[in-house]
């Protein structure tokens, strides 16, 4: 089979595209990283051309081979403290925020979805009780989705390879995990923290029982879905916060290309959104 | 133990928001005085017969952002004629967000859109051709690049043109090369149009 | 180096500014619509903006009464170009925030010597 070559021009036109519908930017140091992993769909989808492979990508009326080539383009491992700042700002910005407005004594609610294999809730978890002194005076609860139910049962049992654990402290691998296996286990204490739960975000009845969150983390889901999908998605957490709750997305993934509704705010470690507080 | 489980539902309003979900009740809710009551109305409609009245209406005096999203949302998935007849009414809105929504909930609705295509791209407003061309931007529809080249070559608007000729950068093939040539000659003083034709052919010639 | 953002929803717009603006000297960014500029305006900070009016997800008259309602933001002067030729779109575009009105197509130097103005390196 030919080399499949892309030109310059198609690479232009594609990372135009590409940032359109993603916000993601690549650089012309991004061009044999992109390169390669479009020569990949073109064979992979039997294209040929590069030409016709961005036909597909544009006109394709199920939208299913953006959302593979995306998949592609971004990393999909989720692991213990991934996009660690967002974390360091729920402590240190948005709990302190929510605490000071909050007007009840009941407990803080926070959604992380989708929740993958548990990493994201644990991190969050460790997080509050390492890093928030806060935790003295209020509860928290913490729920965490996914649609997939095999991958909540590995969430509830908390075993972890070595290279997912890998961007943890070693005080904290050793004061909340035990050795399991080739891998580690995560203690009692932080399965009984977090709720593990089976929703299909896209499903009106799954999610119409999730409300009064004060922060709703989800990270590296949006991206994936089509437009209508993502605005649907935005729709359902704006429901979901309280006013002035907080919405955390992934570093590869912006509101621009889904909803006005939220409100950009700037903190220390990272800009997140919020609904509005004047809003009901 | 200061992290405590709890069932994930919030529970407090939620059997309020059981009762009365018939659909004429859900119609009513659409005019209440809590924008969270008609954004869960307009979002259980979807379901209803013969709603896309309702919705519209509602749409034309609803000021609150996350309740016109809702109801732009349920139009697009209803997709019947009539909600198509009111998104291409928004477009003519003096309301900029409104316009834009809707032209945004069109993107996503190749197949309702198509047969009504030309009619936009021949109205007598010169905005109206212009929001239509920004409706192609992501249409996944076979005759995009058709009506593209089309515009560009009668189009006496030359914003109209600019934006075309914009969006042939992305899908244009050597079917729309002449055309692009020739709309250099039909604005040969505005910098801008001669550009982006350059741009657009030069991704032509390349594959 | 004076930085820029433009915010206009079409690739080939934008190209076309920077083009003109980085021959010039300026540091170009770009956003596709009011949410990503007000992303990249918290981000970095921008000593000049060029905005259009039509945009999805939020238009430019949003994106400047956003910018004008923020503190650290409101002092950038901003300069609105969009198709739209009425007496009241002028009208709005200032009461939203704009320092000046361009109607497109504009020309390289028309855009080069407006965005001077604003960055008060020619005089009226
Ligand atoms: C890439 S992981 C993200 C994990 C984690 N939030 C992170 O950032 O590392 C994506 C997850 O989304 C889940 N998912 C996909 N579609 C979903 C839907 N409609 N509702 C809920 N979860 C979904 C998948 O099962 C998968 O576990």
């Amino acid at each position: 089979m030919a080399e499949i070559t892309i030109g310059k021009e198609d690479f232009l036109k594609f990372r135009e595209f590409f940032y359109r519908k993603t916000g993601i930017q690549f650089d012309d140091a991004k061009r044999y990283f992109v390169d390669r992993r479009l020569a990949e769909r073109i064979e992979a989808t039997d294209s040929r051309s590069f030409r016709n492979y961005f036909m597909l990508l544009r006109f394709e009326a199920s939208g299913e081979e953006l959302q593979t080539l995306t998949n592609l383009m971004t990393v999909n491992e989720t692991y213990f403290f991934r996009e660690e700042y967002q974390f360091k700002c729920l402590v240190n910005s948005i709990l302190p925020e929510i605490t000071t407005q909050k007007k009840d004594s009941r407990p803080i609610r926070i959604w992380s979805m989708p929740s993958s294999s548990g990493e994201e809730p644990y991190s969050i978890a460790m997080y509050l009780l390492e890093y928030w002194p806060g935790i003295e005076k209020w509860d928290v609860e913490i729920i965490s989705s996914d649609i997939d139910t095999k991958i909540l049962g590995q969430a509830r049992r908390g075993l972890y390879s070595p290279r997912s654990v890998q961007h943890l402290p070693k005080n904290l691998l050793a004061k909340y995990f035990k050795a399991a296996g080739d891998g580690f286990q995560v203690s009692e204490e932080l399965r009984e923290a977090v709720e593990f739960t089976r929703v299909n975000l896209m499903n009106q009845a799954d999610v119409r029982a999730y409300r009064e969150f004060d922060v709703i983390f989800c990270r590296n889901l949006l991206i994936y879905f089509d437009d209508l999908s993502r605005r649907q998605a935005a729709d359902t957490f704006y429901d979901a916060l309280h006013p002035g709750g907080f919405l955390c997305l992934g570093h590869s993934e912006s509101m621009s290309r889904i909803s006005s509704l939220y409100k950009a705010r700037k903190f220390a470690d990272s800009v997140v959104y919020q609904k509005p507080k004047e809003a009901r | 133990m200061p992290i405590v489980k709890k069932a994930p539902a919030a529970s407090r309003d939620q059997d309020e928001r059981e009762l009365q979900r018939d659909c004429a009740s859900l119609v009513l809710q659409l005019a209440d005085g809590d924008p969270t009551t008609r954004r869960w109305a307009a979002k259980d409609l979807v379901g209803c017969p013969d709603v896309s009245a309702a919705l519209i209406g509602r749409l034309r005096q609803e000021r609150d952002p996350s309740v016109r999203e809702i109801i732009l949302t349920a139009l697009t998935q209803r997709a019947d004629a009539q909600a198509v007849a009111a998104l291409v009414e928004c477009l003519r809105s003096e309301d900029v967000s409104l316009r834009n929504e809707a032209i945004e909930a069109m993107k996503t609705l190749p197949d309702e859109v198509a047969p009504i295509m030309g009619g936009l791209l021949g109205d007598a407003d010169p905005d109206v051709r212009i929001f239509a061309v920004n409706v192609l931007e992501s249409l996944r529809h076979e005759l995009v690049e058709q009506w593209l080249k089309e515009v560009i070559e009668r189009d006496p608007h030359v914003n109209v043109c600019a934006t075309a000729v914009d969006l042939l950068g992305e899908v244009g093939t050597s079917y729309s090369r002449e055309a692009l040539e020739k709309l250099k000659e039909r604005f040969p003083d505005e910098p801008y149009i001669r550009f982006a034709a350059d741009i657009a052919l030069k991704r032509i010639c390349s594959n | 180096m004076k930085r820029v953002l433009i915010v206009d929803d079409a690739a080939t717009v934008r190209m076309y500014y920077r083009l003109i603006l980085e021959e010039a000297g300026y540091l170009v960014v770009e956003a596709v619509n009011g949410v990503e500029a007000m992303e990249k305006s918290l981000r970095e900070s921008f000593d000049l903006y060029i905005v259009d009016i039509n945009m999805p997800k939020q238009d430019g008259y949003g994106f400047l009464r956003e910018l004008r309602g923020r503190d650290e933001l409101r002092q950038a002067p901003a300069l609105m170009v969009s198709t739209e030729a009425a007496d009241h779109d002028r009208k709005r575009a200032y009461a939203a925030g704009a320092n000046l009105y361009l109607v497109k197509p504009v020309k390289p130097q028309e855009l080069l010597v407006n965005c001077r103005l604003l960055l008060g390196e020619v005089r009226p």
